[in-house]
C-alpha cells in the first residue's frame, strides 16, 4: 500500500500515518492477515523516526485495526474487515450538507470532532 | 543498435569464466590422462538406475571428448547470455557461476569416473558411489559462488534525460514524503517447485541413493528464496527482495527513465516463474502471468515485476525519479 506523509501538514505525522492505514483498510487494499511494514523499514523510507512509526502502530492497535506479536509484527486484525460502507454513505451526505451549508473544511472537521468527542 | 557501457564488462565476465571452466577440464583431464595405464578399457561411464552395475562403456578418448564438448556447449551457451543480455550485474554474476559450476562439474564427473575404476581389469567391476555423484555436483559450487562474487556490481549511472513525460504520476506536494510497499509471491511456480521437490525425492528414495537427497534440499533451498518478494518504491528508487533477504535488486530513483504498468506472460516472456531473464536482458521477477510493473533505466537496462497494483507503485516511481532531476 502506498503510505504518504505531508510533514507540512497541520496533523501529527504519527496520526496521518494511522489514517493511511485506515483509508487502506476501508479501501480493501489491507486484508486481515496482512502485514504491516517492519516500522523500521517504513521510518527508513519516510525518513522519520522509528518511535513516529511506532506511535502510529500502537494507536492502530489501540483501535483494533491491527496486532501487534512479537516476531510477527503488525498483523491486521479480522475486525478491519468492518463493512465501512454506511460511513462511507453518511460522509459523502455529510460533505453534501457542509457545502451547501457554507461550511469549511476546518469548521466541519471541529463539528466532527466534537461530536466523536460526545 | 545503441552500444551500452556494459558490453565491455560483459563480455570480460563471458571471457574469464569461460577460461576458468575450460582450465578446469583442461588440467582434470591431464590427470586423468596419466592414469591411461591404470584404466580399464573400455571405461564404465554409466551405472544404471537401481543396480550398482555399469550399463553403458566408452574409451577414455571418448570420454574426455564428450566430457570437453558437453562443458564447452554449456560454456557457449552462458557466454551468449552475457554477451547478448548481460545488462546487469545480477546477470553476469549467474553466469560466472554457472560457467565455472559446469566446468568443476564436468571435471569432477571426470576424476571420479575414472579415479574409481584405476586399477581394474574389467569395467564391469566398477562401482560409484552416490555420495561421490553429490560431491561433484555440490563441490563446484564453492568456486562458482567465488566466480559470482568477483564480479563487480553495476557502476552508479544516472539517466541523461527527463523522466518520461507521459509515464504516469502520483500528484504530491513539494514537502511530501512517501512510500509504496507491496508483497508479491504465490503464483504457479510453487506448485511447479513442489512437483519438482517431491519427484526428486521420490527418485532418490526408489532408487535408494541417499546423497541425491541434496537436489530436492537444494530445489527447496532455490524455491524459499524465488517466490516471496517485498516490493518497495521510496526516494531512494525501487527495491525488490526476497523474504529471507537474498536474492534482491534496486533500482536508484536517478537511473529511472521510465516506470509504467505492463502485461507479462510468464512463459512466453520469461520462459517460466522466479527470477528471469528475457528477451534483450531484461529481469523478471516473476511469480504470475497478468499486470506488473516495469521499469526501464539508464544503460539499456530493464526490470519487471509481477506485483498488484503496479500502476501506484510506477506513477510513485516516476514522481520520486522525478525529484532526482533537479
Amino acid at each position: 500500500m502506498l503510505w504518504r506523509i505531508d510533514p507540512a501538514g497541520d496533523e501529527p505525522l504519527y496520526a496521518q500515518l494511522a489514517a493511511q492505514a485506515h483509508i487502506a483498510a476501508a479501501r480493501n487494499e489491507l486484508r486481515p492477515g496482512d502485514r504491516l511494514p517492519a516500522a523500521r523499514e517504513l521510518a527508513d523510507s519516510l525518513d522519520l523516526n522509528v518511535h513516529t512509526v511506532l506511535k502510529a502502530y500502537q494507536q492502530l492497535r489501540d483501535e483494533g485495526l491491527i496486532e501487534l506479536r512479537r516476531g510477527r509484527g503488525a498483523v491486521v486484525t479480522a475486525r478491519a474487515a468492518t463493512d465501512m460502507s454506511p460511513v462511507q454513505k453518511a460522509l459523502v451526505a455529510l460533505v453534501d450538507a457542509a457545502r451547501s451549508a457554507n461550511i469549511s473544511t476546518e469548521t466541519l472537521t471541529v463539528l466532527l470532532k466534537e461530536a466523536m468527542s460526545r | 543498435m545503441t552500444t551500452h557501457s556494459w558490453r565491455a564488462p560483459a563480455r570480460k565476465t563471458a571471457l574469464w569464466s569461460t577460461l576458468a571452466a575450460l582450465g578446469v577440464l583442461a588440467v582434470t583431464s591431464a590427470i586423468v590422462w596419466t592414469w591411461r595405464n591404470d584404466l580399464p578399457d573400455p571405461l564404465a561411464t554409466h551405472w544404471g538406475g537401481r543396480s550398482s552395475v555399469p550399463d553403458d562403456f566408452m574409451s577414455l578418448d571418448l570420454l574426455l571428448f564428450s566430457t570437453a564438448l558437453m562443458v564447452v556447449l554449456f560454456c557457449g551457451l552462458f557466454g551468449a547470455i552475457a554477451w547478448f543480455w548481460g545488462a546487469t550485474a545480477a546477470t553476469r554474476r549467474m553466469v560466472a557461476a554457472s560457467t565455472v559450476w559446469t566446468g568443476g562439474l564436468g571435471g569432477a564427473l571426470l576424476l571420479l569416473t575414472a579415479g574409481s575404476q584405476r586399477g581394474l581389469q574389467d569395467a564391469h567391476q566398477a562401482t560409484v558411489r552416490g555420495w561421490a555423484v553429490t560431491a561433484a555436483i555440490v563441490v563446484p559450487l564453492v568456486p562458482a559462488i567465488a566466480a559470482a562474487l568477483l564480479v563487480p556490481g553495476d557502476p552508479h549511472e544516472p539517466a541523461g534525460g527527463p523522466v518520461a513525460a507521459d509515464a504516469p504520476r502520483l500528484g504530491l506536494t513539494g514537502d511530501e514524503r512517501a512510500v509504496w510497499i507491496r508483497r508479491a509471491d504465490g503464483g504457479p511456480g510453487l506448485v511447479v517447485g513442489g512437483i519438482a521437490v517431491v519427484v526428486t525425492t521420490l527418485l532418490a528414495v526408489l532408487l535408494r541413493q541417499w546423497a541425491l537427497l541434496v537436489v530436492p534440499v537444494l530445489l527447496v533451498v532455490l524455491f524459499t528464496t524465488m517466490f516471496a518478494f517485498t516490493v518497495r518504491v521510496d526516494a531512494t528508487g525501487l527495491t525488490v527482495r526476497s523474504l529471507v533477504g537474498w536474492p534482491g535488486t534496486h533500482v536508484p530513483a536517478d537511473e529511472v527513465q521510465r516506470a509504467s504498468v505492463t502485461e507479462v506472460n510468464a512463459v512466453r516472456q520469461f520462459g517460466g516463474w522466479g527470477w528471469r531473464l528475457g528477451r534483450g536482458g531484461r529481469v523478471g521477477v516473476v511469480l504470475r502471468s497478468g499486470t506488473g510493473l516495469l521499469v526501464e533505466r539508464s544503460g539499456g537496462r530493464s526490470l519487471v515485476v509481477t506485483v498488484d497494483d503496479a500502476v501506484t507503485g510506477a506513477a510513485l516511481l516516476n514522481t520520486l525519479a522525478d525529484r532526482t532531476r533537479n
